[in-house]
């Protein structure tokens, strides 16, 4: 057994920490994530190198990563050999590892030849740098692969006990909620990508077999990266080369020592030959950097030729499948699809807390240039309304880290009816699981009341639902909930123009309980309504056409004014167009329509007092407003 | 046998058994407890004890399954869910009855977990002994036949099936579809499968479900209801405090009367309507005794 120096005590703890991190990036029953996985990420030198080189700025949230630099300029690779949770796992993997001799192909310039193209495309703007940093290849290969597989497992062999021994699990049901809530992840989810992401992962441990950290001194970018930064550093070991008489160095060192000299660029300080020396010879020291450690940047051809390939990679893999896109949903509060495709690592941390497992990796719906990167996939699993763990834990803030009222009104998409498939319209029966879903409080998705002959030849009423695109986040809790199987009735689609919804149009007076001794002439719901039922439209911002214009003017009092108010180049305004004028009238109707049995009714009952009075009174305005809608619904 | 001491027998098992006593009167007219007051706990415990007590649904050693509304990411505030404070209150109530255990549950439509803690029942609940709080676990929904007229069978929850008693306790609220949501559409809670496709014939599908699930006691939330845009709302205007808990063994005398509480009438409800029709119990509510607790 070999003694543990202080390197491998720190090797170890850190493993620990990203562990803990990665089991901690989940919903724990708190609002907030303090400490997640991206810590790891936050101070990855090739995210901000790769960040910098492709955003053309930076972001405070990187600022670790920039410390680690500087101190990987001053001291070398000490991440590769200290902190890298992937080093750490393949240290404690390669001794069980028989070795044979090292793979040829790797020698040379391999390493850059993946490092310098990728940088480059980064700087024109195609980021893949996640795809092959360590650490995202290892939260990756956790996150799609092993642990769903583990997690699976064990929801199995509870399920199973169930189905053994019945009720009588109950005993050991403690001990199980103990596990679910702490350890396992909460819901069953498969990934695409999952074999890829195991595959990477597997496949540099499998590399050990060839010699040591072979993925760390041959191939890994990051390591690459660091090396470069790390070459002049001044804190170096002594002697830099392998004592004549001794040798005992090469065998003991994981990856500096392929020949006679020690290679700064790979060596990861993690002091093994010191400890291992019998002569004490070996130190490590602060000194000035000697020169002549052969060339600092390799030959000038894979200089050049990374240049290119990097600039014609950029170029290549930009192609983008326009029906793919539609359907490109992006977690809340991204930018352009450009802009997020810049900063997003790849890391699948958004994908591992999303709290209804809404987000999965793209395959190639985005082209090849957002392979891994996250969408929301609204049949297996929606928005939630009022979680923003994703960008809470984004290390890069490609999702920003929103506070939940922002992240409401961030546009993901926009609902769209489906009238071939949406029950109320293509079957006439009644349906609306997709309303009483939608999440705002004054709802995207509505209903109005229509009469149809069904099959026998009677009248019956049904409610048919709408979307209102100034209420839409595109959250997809009603493509989720559509009870219909396979396709949904109702769909998310993207959209170009994701400015935040008004917050007016959300819900007015949010925090403010009900006035009890509202009347009639002031109840507030009755305002609210007109504007609601009558006028979503209203206040358009006068570029519209002359329909919302007169719309919006149909009602001054509007609470709404300026809710509707679009940009000009607002694709979705045909929404509007479509539905012709109902809107304008509607708004008036509503006033007279408070009338009420009800109220009479619970009056004479004398037992429900004011309060539910109102209520009743709220209600009948709301169907007043619908009946006067229905008067002039064009559909019909 | 003697006139005399029948009347002996009757009368002595009248006073020694009070669940006969109040059966007898249960059967008679069904009864709906409407407590009003500001202290939720202190008007469930009035309403419950206007039924008789606790005592009469539970014996000693009962399973006893809570089935409130905790459907929803919203705060109790919001009135989507139902009050922890009466939940909490029947708990406690169903254990001094004697309860071995009790069960809380719901199968939500945001994620449970959010929807336990937002709502305010992991807090309520939390630490209480012999309360267990718990998320539904799919294994545990079983095919029954219920020979309905729109459902022939569905899936439901064994552990609310297998209940020595099963308390209802919805909130009362607007629903988009069946206006009012209360108890008889509560009992959705308990199914599994694609519920939302119930929702085509809504009516008869709830009576389906509540003719094979009963609920032995129904205690109504309207310490404030959700009076419109529901069944989720979210918006603190659409809430009124009506400060009332209302509880029946009657399921839908106590739908019809909370439907009272809203401005309608009960056979606005077609929901209501159909469990009427369907022997589910009483909604004209001058059949039904008030009692103001």
């Amino acid at each position: 057994m070999r003694k543990a120096n202080l390197a491998r005590i720190i090797q170890l703890l850190f493993l620990a920490v990203f562990l803990v991190l990665f089991v901690r990036t989940e919903y724990r029953g708190s609002d907030t994530i303090s400490a997640a996985i991206n810590s790891f990420f936050r101070a990855d030198p090739l995210v901000v190198v790769s960040y910098l080189l492709s955003a053309h700025s930076l972001t405070w949230l990187l600022f670790p990563a920039v410390i680690t630099l500087v101190f990987s300029t001053l001291l070398g690779r000490f991440f590769c050999g200290w902190i890298c949770p992937l080093g750490t796992l393949l240290d404690l993997v390669t001794v069980r590892i028989k070795k044979s001799a090292p793979l040829r192909i790797l020698k040379g310039n391999v390493k850059y030849w993946l490092l310098f193209p990728m940088l480059v495309a980064a700087f024109f703007h195609v980021n893949l740098a996640g795809v092959l940093d360590p650490i995202a290849i290892l939260v990756r290969g956790l996150t799609f692969f092993l642990y769903p597989i583990f997690g699976h497992t064990v929801r199995s062999g509870w399920v199973d006990l169930y189905g053994l021994v019945g009720e009588r699990r109950d005993y050991i049901a403690p001990a199980y909620a103990v596990l679910r809530d702490n350890i396992l992840p909460f819901r069953d989810t498969f990934y695409p990508l999952a074999f890829l992401s195991g595959f990477m992962f597997l496949g540099i441990i499998y590399l050990e077999r060839y010699e040591s950290r072979n993925w760390c001194r041959n191939l890994c970018p990051l390591g690459t990266l660091l090396g470069l930064f790390g070459r002049f550093s001044i804190f170096r070991r002594s002697p830099s080369s392998l004592c004549d008489d001794c040798k005992a160095c090469r065998a003991v060192c994981p990856c500096a020592f392929e020949g006679e000299l020690l290679e700064p660029d790979n060596c990861l300080l993690c002091m093994k030959c010191q400890q291992g020396c019998r002569q004490h010879r070996v130190s490590f020291d602060l000194a000035l950097p000697v020169p002549g450690h052969g060339p600092y940047l390799p030959e000038r051809r894979v200089l050049l030729g990374g240049l290119l390939s990097g600039f014609l990679l950029a170029g290549s893999f930009r192609f983008r499948k326009p029906e793919a896109q539609a359907r490109l949903l992006r977690p809340p509060g991204t930018g352009s699809e450009d802009e997020f495709l810049k900063k997003c690592v790849r890391c699948g941390e958004c994908m591992k807390v999303c709290l209804t497992g809404a987000l999965y990796p793209a395959v190639a719906q985005g082209g090849v240039e957002a392979v891994f990167t996250p969408v929301v996939t609204p049949r297996l699993g929606y928005c939630e309304y009022n979680c923003n763990l994703c960008g809470q834990v984004c290390p890069t803030a490609a999702i920003p880290s929103l506070p939940i009222e922002e992240k409401r009104r961030a546009v993901i998409g926009k609902a769209v009816l489906d009238k071939n498939h949406c029950l109320p319209y293509a079957k006439k029966t009644n349906c609306i699981v997709c309303e009483e879903h939608c999440p705002f409080p004054e709802k995207a998705i509505k209903s109005e009341e229509v009469e149809e002959i069904d099959r026998h030849g009677n009248k019956i009423k049904i409610l048919r639902p709408y979307v209102v695109d100034e209420l839409c986040n595109g959250c997809g809790i009603c493509e989720n909930v559509c009870p219909l199987e396979g396709k949904s009735g109702i769909e998310v689609f993207a959209v170009k123009d994701k400015s935040p919804l008004k917050a007016v149009a959300m819900a007015p007076a949010d925090d403010q309980p009900s006035d009890p001794g509202a009347g009639d002439g002031s109840d507030p719901y009755g305002g609210t309504s007109a504007g609601k039922v009558g006028d979503p439209y209203g206040g358009g911002s006068g570029k519209e056409s002359d329909v919302n214009r007169r719309a919006g003017a149909g009602d001054g009092s509007d609470p709404y004014g300026g809710a509707g108010a679009g940009k000009e180049s607002d694709p979705y305004r045909g929404g509007a167009g479509e539905g012709g004028d109902p809107y304008g009238g509607a708004g008036t109707g509503v006033g007279q329509e408070v009338k009420s049995p009800a109220r009479k009714k619970d009056a004479g009952r004398g037992a429900s007092g004011d309060a539910p009075a109102g209520a009743g009174n709220r209600r009948k305005g709301n169907d007043g407003g619908k009946e006067v809608w229905e008067g002039e619904n064009p559909y019909r | 046998m003697h006139r005399r001491s029948f009347l002996k027998i009757l009368g002595l098992s009248a006073i020694f058994n009070r669940l006969f006593w109040n059966e007898a009167l249960a059967a008679n007219q069904p009864v709906v407890a409407v407590a009003e007051g500001r202290d939720a706990a202190q008007i469930t415990r009035n309403a419950i004890a206007a039924l008789g007590g606790m005592k009469r649904f539970v014996k000693h050693g009962d399973v006893v399954v809570i089935k409130p509304n905790i459907g929803w990411d919203r705060t109790s505030a919001q009135a989507a869910n139902t009050n922890p404070a009466v939940v909490k209150t029947i708990a406690e109530e169903a254990l001094k009855a004697g309860a071995k255990k009790v069960k809380v549950f719901d199968r939500s439509c945001n994620d449970e977990r959010r929807c336990y803690v937002n709502s305010g029942m992991t807090a309520a609940l939390g630490g209480m002994k012999n309360v267990e709080l718990k998320f539904i676990e799919d294994e545990r929904f079983k095919k029954i036949a219920l020979r309905g007229k729109v459902l022939s069978e569905w899936e439901l929850y064994d552990e609310a099936l297998h209940a020595d008693v099963f308390i209802n306790v919805p909130v009362a609220k607007h629903h988009s579809l069946t206006k009012v949501t209360l108890g008889l559409k509560n009992v959705m809670g308990v199914m599994g499968g694609n519920r939302g496709a119930i929702h085509r014939n809504i009516d008869e599908a709830l009576a389906d479900v509540n003719s094979v699930l009963k609920s032995h006691l129904v205690v109504v939330d309207a310490t404030r209801v959700l009076t419109a845009h529901g069944p989720q709302g979210g918006n603190l205007r659409d809430v009124k405090a009506l400060n009332k808990v209302l509880a029946s063994t009657d399921i839908v005398a106590a739908d019809a009367y909370a439907t009272t509480l809203f401005g309608h009438r009960p056979e606005d409800i077609s929901v209501t309507v159909a469990a009427h029709r369907r022997g589910l119990g009483e909604m004209n509510l001058n059949k039904v005794r008030i009692v103001r607790a």
